[in-house]
């Protein structure tokens, strides 16, 4: 059976996709959880055999390899599947490093990853043959309220981090706040982005880093939380969609998990993001049939797999608040031994 | 009858779209494409099911004149408003 070290186990309200991954591989794998925080709740679900706590990636490389080091040791964890935002660009810079130490990714190029950043976005889609809501980058207010004026960008506009956040502003005011305030928690350049008005619609797929999609399950969210974190969704069967992510799959021979967000309306249907792992809300595709983790797990140990691109309609996605109790000496270990 | 790009639908026409539509027998219609429902009264249903046999407004207007009885005249309006508001929400053209 493969060990499998996931990471992502912080399953509150703004869930990581680590403990939906977990339960998609249960069943095939042995796994290892990989934690951020002794307040991760993924930590006490008892969906992997053990947690250790990691460094935070801001600490740089140097600190990760000696932790995978005495991971591959003590548990000889054989692979990892990484699924948070902050971690990939570590995990995927260095992925020769890591998969010397007899441990294996399936990740995107650096190149790839690089080139479906918000600001790169734009050329991206244009090869796709996909519309992209005109976006300016700016580093400063003054250019800020430049754009404005030169471009008569008319209210609500987007106002995005490069990496993460983005908010609605709906006057200048806002904007500047908005740009404030990412631009101090996620650095520079700010993007400037036209509202596009529509719905949102969702893809997640793998690909097999040879230019084929997998896999892939489209959703529309129905409902979502205050952060815009889906509640309840549905599949859907969008063909425009699925060729779009065959198109980028094959375009850049994309290896590993994506997701794609996309707005549509009457005229026309517009990339949003591209996520380099998979959403939280992955385990509805494996719910439905189609695992996409196992196919991760598969693509990296070089078994052939089959495309699975079918699934059913209609079929609804429900999240719901769960509880349980366990023993705060749970904690404390974790916390004093960075283990459990 | 082609539509654009337009609502991920790639080059797919508008009269294929309303064949799309999923019809229950609660009168809900919904659209697997894009993940949306539409509650439905049975008229509406019935109006649906006729376009996606091609029938054309006034052959519809004709049949269910004489299915329920009433003038085509009386009929005419609310027909008419159904449709509309089928092109308003991308089904029809």
């Amino acid at each position: 059976m493969y060990k499998v070290a996931i990471s992502g186990l912080n399953n509150t309200d703004n869930p990581a996709p680590g403990i939906p991954v977990a339960k998609s591989l249960k069943d095939d794998c042995s796994l290892i959880g990989l934690s951020y925080d002794t307040n991760e709740p993924g930590n006490y679900q008892n969906m992997v055999e053990k947690v250790y706590l990691m460094p935070y990636p801001s600490l740089g490389f140097d600190e990760l390899r000696n932790r995978l080091e005495y991971l591959k040791e003590k548990e000889n964890i054989t692979s990892i599947i990484p699924n948070l935002d902050a971690e990939l660009p570590l995990y995927i810079k260095y992925q020769n490093e890591i998969n010397n130490m007899g441990i294996r990714l399936c990740l995107p190029s650096n190149e790839n990853f690089e080139l479906r950043n918000k600001n790169r976005l734009d050329k991206l889609s244009q090869s796709l043959n996909i519309t992209y809501p005109k976006t300016y980058e700016i580093s400063s207010i003054s250019e800020l309220e430049k754009i404005i004026d030169d471009e008569n960008l008319e209210f609500p506009i987007m106002v995005k981090g490069n990496y993460y956040k983005a908010y609605k502003a709906e006057n200048l005011e806002s904007a500047k706040e908005s740009f404030n305030k990412i631009s101090v928690e996620w650095g520079f350049p700010i993007l400037i982005q036209k509202v596009v008005f529509g719905e949102e619609i969702n893809l997640v797929g793998v690909g097999d880093g040879k230019g084929e999609l997998k896999g892939a399950v489209a959703i529309k969210k129905l409902t979502t939380t205050d952060i815009g974190k889906i509640w309840t969704g549905i599949t859907i069967q969008n063909e425009k969609l699925m060729q779009i992510a065959k198109n980028f799959v094959k375009l850049t021979s994309w290896k590993g998990p994506f997701e794609l967000e996309c707005m549509v309306n009457m005229q026309n249907i517009y990339m949003i993001e591209i996520n380099p792992r998979f959403p939280a809300w992955v385990y509805f595709a494996t719910d439905i049939g189609i695992n996409l983790p196992k196919m991760v797990v598969d693509i990296m140990y070089e078994k052939d797999i089959e495309p699975q691109l079918i699934y059913p309609s209609n079929k609804m996605y429900v999240r719901v608040v769960d509880e349980f109790v366990t023993d705060f000496t749970d904690f404390i270990k974790l916390l004093s031994t960075k283990e459990l | 009858m082609n539509v654009n790009a337009a609502s991920g639908m790639g080059q797919m026409t508008q009269m294929q779209i309303i064949n799309q539509l999923i019809l229950d027998e609660n009168n809900m219609a919904f659209h697997p494409m894009m993940g949306n429902s539409y509650q439905l009264n049975g008229i509406g249903k019935e109006v649906i099911n006729l376009l996606k046999q091609y029938k054309t407004k006034n052959e519809i207007l004709e049949q269910l004149s004489n299915e329920y009885n009433i003038s085509k005249d009386e009929l005419f309006i609310d027909i008419s408003d159904f449709i509309s508001k089928l092109k308003i929400y991308g089904l029809y053209n």
